[in-house]
């Protein structure tokens, strides 16, 4: 039996309604319980701000797509590098980095809990692996299905228990946590050489829109109960005048679940853009935030840009080959087989450019023009709009009117003109940044129930200390504190253990990686349907037999059982 | 002030050694300097005989002379900024990387990476260099920027990649993809090349031995005389496959 009490800690807690009072938080083997005895090990908060372990639900850390990114960037191997110190490996890597360098670099801002935004199914196995390698946070896996052949045939044929047998089936066998659709039906195009431009635009040969895979994900998303709701890139990512196939995409979600919305659109900064050619493309932030104000079964997330070197990769392999058209560039571009594809391209987002002040301006002007914090969480859909430690510069400027103006008179002229940023009065509370940051995650994913995302009794003790005193502090002018306090906690714990302090990882990590499991009834399941075996036999490369991960990638799963189709 | 590191005999004298401390300014405090014998830190001493003649007041009236067997010591003149450095023998890899000012010469052969990213200075080479001479390191996307590298003999393949500004010029031969992917700067070779100067988008290539395949995606537009050394060569314009700007000048064929 391990206990640790952490007196005077001054804990915000949005899930429990917890607002700065000063408290002790008492943790058993790893969970929060009532009180301790007196032998156990005592932390000194002093008052410092105390939040609910960091969440990130959406970034991308772990697998063949990330690491090819750090193939092509050996230039990057040369940032960033530690040394070997301690509990420590050895790190690299600044905007790819190591999995160790992006593990303990979360786990220094407080981060014990991370989605990893795209995994392709059939390239689970070295995903998890990765996983296994990131040991200071637990893992999720959003899984793509935007492709799909079985579940774009299934939809095609408006079957949606049968979509929603595949799916139940495919997470199960590759140890995934949610649905992805990235550019829905576009990234099967791309294996034609070509890209959808609307969501009423048929896939060839499977005759499909991404509206129709769009919408019977969603309800196959809930009659399998699925935790998290589906997770969507929408179509035409970065394609100035792109808001209106954001707004089409919003208005088809109904509102289908009263736990947690129905739909959580990522990086919406990337889809948020009016106009129709990059001289006139401008912010739609307030259309598309209109529409979330009026939805509250949409969640969706910043995908804020800051100004730096960094890598894109996604699974719209159609969108990175028009960055790469734009950068002339090195470019990297792959095909998942009857599943998905990916592209890879490094970018530089400079002050210089009117396209990426825009972009900057419209990531914040959502994260502002958004009413309630829990629609609107903060990423930077790392490491695409920037690496995941810009993040405390981000609550800087969420919090702060005198920062986003004084950032603002260092940017492309253009930028007062074509966005409303400057004119935005609002400054973020600590409240609202724990929302975005955890709490919110923690709703928006899910997992609230696993006891992650409050500080509650049984709640696992992740828990994350900042050098922030927030009645002495003022966010608004004292900025530069807020960046720096969020920068590296007093203390990360993780499972009731202390993992990081100052900075500095103190114990090796021993991470769990949730997965679900939807029971599907017998008559359904496609391991029992010939024609699925079939077709799974005659197209893929490997046999359905080796197809599903075993349980040795994962040392430890965490598996999700849900009550599907009742 | 002359500072004379003459290498020990080593037990095991393929280790190599990681001496990016050797550099003149680093020696106007003293020779108490740290160097990396593989995972081992090293004083200098251990490694080296130290001769020190003279004094000095400025870091640019310091030469160090290398002695002995300096094959396997790496990264000798690493952002050296003034002051000379001589080697009397062979150098290892990375020999003047980053460097910004003064000159290196090295009187035997240099290993792979010598005057990787250079912004400065002068190195003279009077044997052959490695693989990679005057270039930029793995992923880097401008390689030397500015100064000299000279070699007297041939260097190895890939020779002057990313180039970017400053002069580079071989009086041997260099082996497969000389320029490649130069950006500015000018190259020159007296002797042979291969391939050279694939997806350059700018700077000057000069060739006055004999090209080995060059590649379809040059487009010749003139035939001049060099000015110096009146010699008639064909003018080429590329790499065109991606747009480049690039100039690259080879000897005509026939009677010279
Ligand atoms: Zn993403």
């Amino acid at each position: 039996m391990t206990e640790l009490l952490v007196r005077n800690a001054c804990v915000i807690d949005p899930i429990r309604g917890i607002n700065g009072e000063i408290m002790d938080i008492a943790i058993r083997d790893g969970r929060i319980v009532e009180s301790v005895s007196d032998r156990a090990e005592m932390i000194d908060a002093r008052r410092c701000l105390t939040l609910p372990g960091g969440i990130d639900s959406h970034t991308h850390v772990c697998g063949t797509k990330v690491n090819f990114g750090r193939y092509m960037s050996p230039e990057d191997m040369r940032a960033g590098r530690t040394r070997r110190r301690g509990r420590m490996h050895v790190t690299s890597g600044y905007y790819v980095p190591t999995t160790f360098g992006n593990s303990y670099r979360y786990s220094a801002m407080g981060y014990t809990t991370l989605l990893e935004g795209a995994m392709a199914p059939l390239e689970a196995r070295h995903t998890h692996e990765e996983f296994t390698a990131t040991p200071h946070q637990d893992m999720l896996a959003n899984t793509l299905f935007d492709g799909n052949w079985a579940v774009m045939d299934a939809v095609r044929e408006k079957n949606i228990q049968k979509t929603a047998a595949i799916v139940g089936w495919t997470l199960n066998a590759v140890k995934g946590y949610a649905i992805k659709l990235t550019n829905p039906g576009g990234t099967e195009a791309w294996g034609w050489g070509e890209d959808l431009t609307s969501i009423h635009e048929p896939v060839r040969h499977f005759e499909v829109t991404p509206a129709e895979i769009i919408s019977t994900m969603i309800r196959a998303n809930e009659l399998l109960r699925l935790p998290h709701s589906v997770h969507l890139h929408c179509n035409n990512l970065g394609k100035p005048g792109n808001y209106q196939t954001t707004l089409a995409t919003f208005d088809l979600v109904p509102d289908l679940n009263p736990d947690r919305q129905t739909l959580y659109a990522t990086h919406v900064q990337f889809h948020a853009y009016g106009g129709g050619t990059w001289r006139n493309i401008c912010s739609k932030a307030e259309e598309i935030t209109r529409s979330i104000n009026n939805k509250p079964q949409i969640v969706m997330d910043m995908g804020q840009i800051m100004f730096c070197r960094t890598m894109t990769m996604t699974a719209d392999g159609p969108m990175e080959f028009n960055l790469h058209c734009l950068h002339h560039n090195k470019w990297s571009n792959h095909d998942v087989e009857l599943e998905t594809g990916s592209g890879i391209i490094p970018v530089t987002y400079s002050k210089k450019s009117a396209v990426n002040c825009i972009m900057w301006a419209i990531g914040l002007e959502l994260a502002l023009l958004t009413k309630s914090p829990w629609q609107c969480l903060l990423e930077t859909d790392n490491p695409n709009g920037a690496p995941f430690v810009k993040y405390p510069e981000v609550i800087g400027l969420l919090m702060s009117k005198r920062y986003r103006d004084e950032e603002c008179a260092t940017l492309h002229a253009d930028t007062e003109k074509r966005t409303s940023l400057h004119a935005l009065e609002r400054e973020m509370d600590w409240f609202d940044i724990a929302v975005m940051t955890r709490a919110g995650q923690a709703k928006a994913l899910g997992i609230i129930n696993q006891g992650k995302g409050h500080l509650g009794i049984g709640a696992e003790a992740d828990i994350a200390i900042y050098p922030i005193r927030t009645d002495s502090l003022d966010p608004a002018r004292e900025y530069r504190k807020v960046v720096e306090g969020f920068q590296k906690t007093r203390y990360t714990i993780k499972r009731g253990r202390v993992v990081s302090r100052d900075g500095e990882i103190i114990v090796d990590g021993a991470n769990a990686t949730f997965w679900t499991n939807a029971r599907i009834p017998e008559d359904l399941r496609v391991d029992n349907d010939p024609e699925f075996i079939r077709r799974f036999q005659e197209f893929y490369t490997v046999r359905m037999s080796n197809y599903p991960v075993q349980e040795v990638y994962l040392p430890r799963g965490r598996c999700v059982e849900t009550e599907s189709f009742t | 002030m002359k500072v004379i590191l003459e290498s020990k005999v080593r037990k095991k004298p393929t280790i190599p050694i990681e001496a990016e401390a050797i550099i003149p300014r680093n020696f106007l405090k003293g020779t108490d300097l740290v160097v990396y014998e593989g995972n081992k830190e090293r004083t200098l001493s251990e490694l080296f005989w130290i001769f020190v003649e003279g004094t000095a007041v400025s870091p640019e009236n310091i030469e160090v002379v290398l002695k002995g067997d300096t094959s396997r010591i790496k990264r000798v003149g690493e952002y050296m900024d003034t002051g000379s450095i001589l080697i009397s023998g062979d150098i290892g890899m990375h020999c003047g990387n980053f460097m910004s000012g003064g000159t290196i010469e090295i009187l035997g052969n240099a290993d792979a990476w010598l005057g990787r990213e250079m912004r400065g200075g002068t190195i003279l080479c009077r044997g052959n260099a490695g693989h990679y001479c005057a270039t930029g390191y793995r992923g880097e996307k401008k390689g030397m920027l500015g100064g000299k590298v000279e070699v007297f003999g041939n260097t190895g393949d890939f020779c002057a990649e990313y180039l970017a500004g400053g002069e580079v010029h071989v009086h041997g031969s260099t082996g497969d993809f000389p320029g490649i992917e130069m950006r500015g700067g000018q190259l020159t070779i007296e002797g042979d090349a291969t391939r050279p100067c694939a997806n350059m988008k700018g700077g000057t290539c000069v060739i006055l031995g004999k090209v080995h395949e060059m590649l379809p995606t040059f487009e010749r537009i003139d035939r001049i005389v060099l000015p110096e050394t009146k010699i008639t060569a064909d003018v080429y314009k590329g790499d065109v496959a991606n747009r480049g700007k690039g100039s690259l000048m080879v000897k005509c064929p026939g009677p010279a």
